[in-house]
Formats: C-alpha cells, sequence, structure tokens
C-alpha cells in the first residue's frame, strides 16, 4: 500500500476540456518529489487531486488507503500540509500570532500550550519580531515562511508545496531549502510543486514531469 | 442570438421595473398569479437561463419557502387548520404566504431578464440614461468582482479545512470565531484588491472625468420603444384593475 495513490484518474475543470486522462502514480510517504512541468500542464490539479482538493471525474485517488471522496477535508488537513501558490489564500487572522494559533484556539486547546506551541513556530521560522504584524502586508518570503509555519502546526506527516520559491531571492531561497531539509529529517515527506529546477535538484529525490497532463518521465535520483 | 437579446438592456430594465413594480403594488392573489406567470413568459422568450438560476438559489428557495411558513403560522385571523382551539393556520396567513412566495417568484424572473445583457452594456444603458458616471462605474465593478468574491470565498473554505477544522461539526460559539476569521481574509483582500486596480487604472491614465466618449453606444429601435410603450401599458392596466 502507498501513502497517495492515484488510480487510472481522468480529471476536467469543464465538460469535454479533460486536463488528466487515465492518470496513475504512487507515492510513499517518506519521498521527497519534484513535480514539474510547463504553465497550465496540471501540476497544481494533480496537487489538489493529491490533496483531496478536487476529486476526480473518474478514476480514485486514495491518501492513507481512503478514497478522497470518502474523507472529509478537514481529516487530510490533520495529516497533509498543503501550501498554496499564493500564500494569502490560506491566512485569516489580524496577526502573525493569532495566524499561527487560531486554529488551536478554535479547538479548545489551553491557552499557555498554544503560547508555547506558537514561540516554538515563530523561533524556527525566524518571524519573532513580526508577531503583531498583518500576514497580509508581510514580504512575500515572510508570507511564505508563514504559511509553511501554519500548515506546520497541525505537524502534518507529509507536505505538499505549490510553489514555495516563487518571489524569493537566493537567500530567502537558501533559508527555504535549509528549513525543508530539516523537515525532511523529521521524516516528513513532501511532494514540491516547482518551476525551479536547480532548487527541487538539491532536495528531492523523485523528480517527476508532466506536461499536458501526461507523465513524461519519472526518475529517481 | 435571437430578436429578443438584441434589445436594448434599458428597454430590459423598464420591463424589470414594471413587474417588479407590480410585484409590490398588487395584492389580489389572482392578480399576483397572473403577474408571476406574465414574468415567467417574459423570462422565457428572453431564453433566461432559470434552470440555472434555480440550481444557484436552492438554498434561498428552501428560506423563503421557511419564511412563508413562518408568515402564515403567526398571522391572524379566520382559522382554516387548529388543534384544540388553537389556530395553527389562518386564511389571512396563507393568503399572506402566497402573496410573498409570488412577489419573490416575479423578482426572481425578472431578474434572470437583466442577466440576459452583459453587464458592460447594462453599465452604459444606465450612463445613457445620465446616471452619474463615478456611480455606474462603481455598479459595472461590483458587477465584475462578484464571481471572484464567489470564488474567494469558496478558496477559504477549504484553506481553513485544510487547516484541520471540522466547520460542520465544531460548538456554536466557536463558528462564530470562525466566520470571523473567514470574513478576514475577504475584507483585506478586497481593499487590497481595488487599491492596487485604482493604482493600475490611474497608471493608464483614467480619470473619472463628467463627459466621455464611449465605443458602446446604445440606441433604440422601434421594437424597444413597442416594448417599453406596452409594458408600460400593461402595468398601467393592472395597477387599475387592482386599486379598482
Amino acid at each position: 500500500m502507498h501513502y497517495i495513490e492515484i488510480r487510472d484518474v481522468d480529471f476536467e475543470y469543464e465538460k469535454g476540456k479533460s486536463v488528466f486522462q487515465n492518470l496513475s502514480l504512487n507515492i510513499d510517504k517518506n519521498e521527497t518529489i519534484a513535480l514539474m512541468g510547463p504553465n497550465g500542464s496540471g501540476k497544481t490539479t494533480l496537487g489538489k487531486l493529491m490533496a483531496g482538493i478536487l476529486k476526480p471525474t473518474k478514476g480514485q485517488v486514495n491518501v492513507f488507503s481512503r478514497d478522497t471522496r470518502d474523507i472529509p477535508l478537514h481529516e487530510i488537513g490533520l495529516r497533509i500540509g498543503y501550501l498554496f501558490q499564493n500564500p494569502e489564500k490560506q491566512f485569516f487572522a489580524n496577526t502573525v500570532y493569532d495566524e499561527l494559533g487560531f486554529v488551536m484556539k478554535i479547538k479548545g486547546y489551553d491557552e499557555e500550550y498554544i503560547k508555547e506551541k506558537v514561540e516554538e513556530k515563530l523561533e524556527f521560522f525566524q518571524l519573532k519580531g513580526l508577531v503583531n504584524h498583518s500576514p497580509f502586508l508581510l514580504s512575500q518570503g515572510e508570507k511564505q515562511r508563514l504559511a509553511i509555519a501554519a500548515v506546520l502546526m497541525n505537524e502534518p506527516e507529509y507536505l505538499i508545496l505549490d510553489e514555495p520559491t516563487t518571489g524569493l531571492d537566493k537567500k530567502r531561497k537558501d533559508m527555504l531549502l535549509n528549513l525543508l531539509f530539516m523537515l525532511k529529517n523529521q521524516g516528513i515527506g513532501m511532494t514540491i510543486i516547482s518551476h525551479d529546477r536547480r532548487f527541487v535538484e538539491r532536495i528531492c529525490s523523485r523528480f517527476i514531469y508532466i506536461s499536458r497532463g501526461e507523465i513524461q518521465y519519472d526518475e529517481r535520483a | 442570438m435571437t430578436r429578443e437579446h438584441n434589445l436594448d438592456p434599458r428597454t430590459k430594465l423598464v420591463i424589470v421595473l414594471c413587474l417588479s413594480t407590480l410585484g409590490i403594488a398588487v395584492n389580489n392573489l389572482a392578480l399576483l398569479s397572473a403577474i408571476a406567470l406574465l414574468s415567467y413568459v417574459a423570462a422565457s422568450l428572453f431564453r433566461a437561463n432559470l434552470k440555472r438560476t434555480f440550481r444557484k438559489i436552492k438554498s434561498l428557495i428552501y428560506m423563503l419557502l421557511f419564511i412563508a411558513l413562518v408568515q402564515s403560522i403567526f398571522t391572524r385571523g379566520e382559522p382554516l387548520l387548529s388543534a384544540g382551539g388553537f389556530a395553527i393556520l389562518t386564511v389571512n396567513g396563507v393568503e399572506r404566504a402566497l402573496q410573498f412566495i409570488l412577489r419573490m417568484a416575479i423578482v426572481i424572473f425578472s431578474a434572470t431578464i437583466i442577466g440576459t445583457s452583459s453587464s458592460r452594456s447594462i453599465i452604459q444603458g444606465l450612463v445613457q440614461w445620465k446616471l452619474p458616471y463615478d456611480i455606474a462605474f462603481m455598479a459595472a465593478l461590483g458587477i465584475r468582482f462578484l464571481p471572484m468574491l464567489r470564488e474567494e470565498i469558496r478558496d477559504s473554505l477549504v484553506a481553513i479545512q485544510l487547516r484541520g477544522i471540522d466547520i460542520k461539526n465544531i460548538p456554536i460559539k466557536e463558528r462564530i470565531s470562525l466566520y470571523s476569521y473567514l470574513f478576514n481574509p475577504l475584507l483585506v483582500g478586497t481593499l487590497l484588491k481595488a487599491e492596487r486596480l485604482s493604482i493600475a487604472m490611474e497608471m493608464r491614465g483614467f480619470r473619472a472625468y463628467d463627459k466621455r466618449t464611449s465605443y458602446l453606444v446604445l440606441k433604440f429601435t422601434k421594437l424597444d420603444y413597442l416594448i417599453m410603450f406596452f409594458s408600460i401599458a400593461i402595468t398601467a392596466v393592472f395597477l387599475i384593475i387592482s386599486y379598482m
């Protein structure tokens, strides 16, 4: 059994306009995968299918041996962290501190415990000086770091990162890479959807290239 | 393209104005039914996509039916259905509920008529009716941004669930605070988008001058005048019958 199984999947946003036809792919939990391809090739769609955000038109996507059609999204969210291409899409709170802590607050966790967890992430992601800033007004690099930190508050076992290097300079990319290595060493598997070949080559062990909705190659380093 | 689609959007606005005026002013059930039927026929003639509209507003229809039911229960009058001396339904109540449902049907059918013209041509119609350009432009932008707002609400709901929150099964207090969190990105996102849009527009030389030229200029045809005349005449007849 694989962690994520994509079996003979067809997907279309509009009737008659197919994105994928008969696509099959298996992903194991400990893998660090690069999902590459040109614009419009279906990378983000595939990532969203893997996270259960989109459901296949035909075929089956199984996540931890269950069909994504039968798993509520919040259950997937507890185990798979998904970073949107635009991190702003996943911000909800008025301050960086609240952004990291509000989910635990809604779930009724103890304030002291929330504070401890939030401060741990603030330290790790170098966001300590920004606790009272609005997430929407941070720089692109800060937004990316905050979005990843927020995703990690649930302690997921797998990450799907959609274009995590967009808008980052070399220094910020290196910082992100170090962070991803740390997560990898903690046993967190990940799929990185990216155009940035040089970035993914430094961390990934499997490279999947898709074009026009088809897998062109799937190689392990 | 049907002939109906080529009508000036201002003609459609007049039809809608007439139908909605009748919907509000008329109280007689038989007349209201006739107006609702007329609105349905008009919407069908304009080839409005009624099926899609009803699919979109399904939950609103349930809410309207619920309001109608509440209205029929809480209106006093001659009892129609009673239990142990307590009137559950009254003649007045049922009549009010039916009036409410018919009025809403008229509003929905006439709104679909407007939907058969593009927002651009409707705004142009309003501008040619001397509506201040600033207001017409604001309305145009509002219409343009609505689908984006809907998409953002959908994205926010997905994103918050991916953070591990079961939005259907949380206590009411937490649910209220969750809604405030869902509202936040919409508000901030809209403000930021408006700011970026205004900067982009000004960079392209846009100013809200009173005198403007437009590539799209609407012109009434004889058919437009004829339809407007009949719409107003029918409205007057209905109003006279209703208040006689």
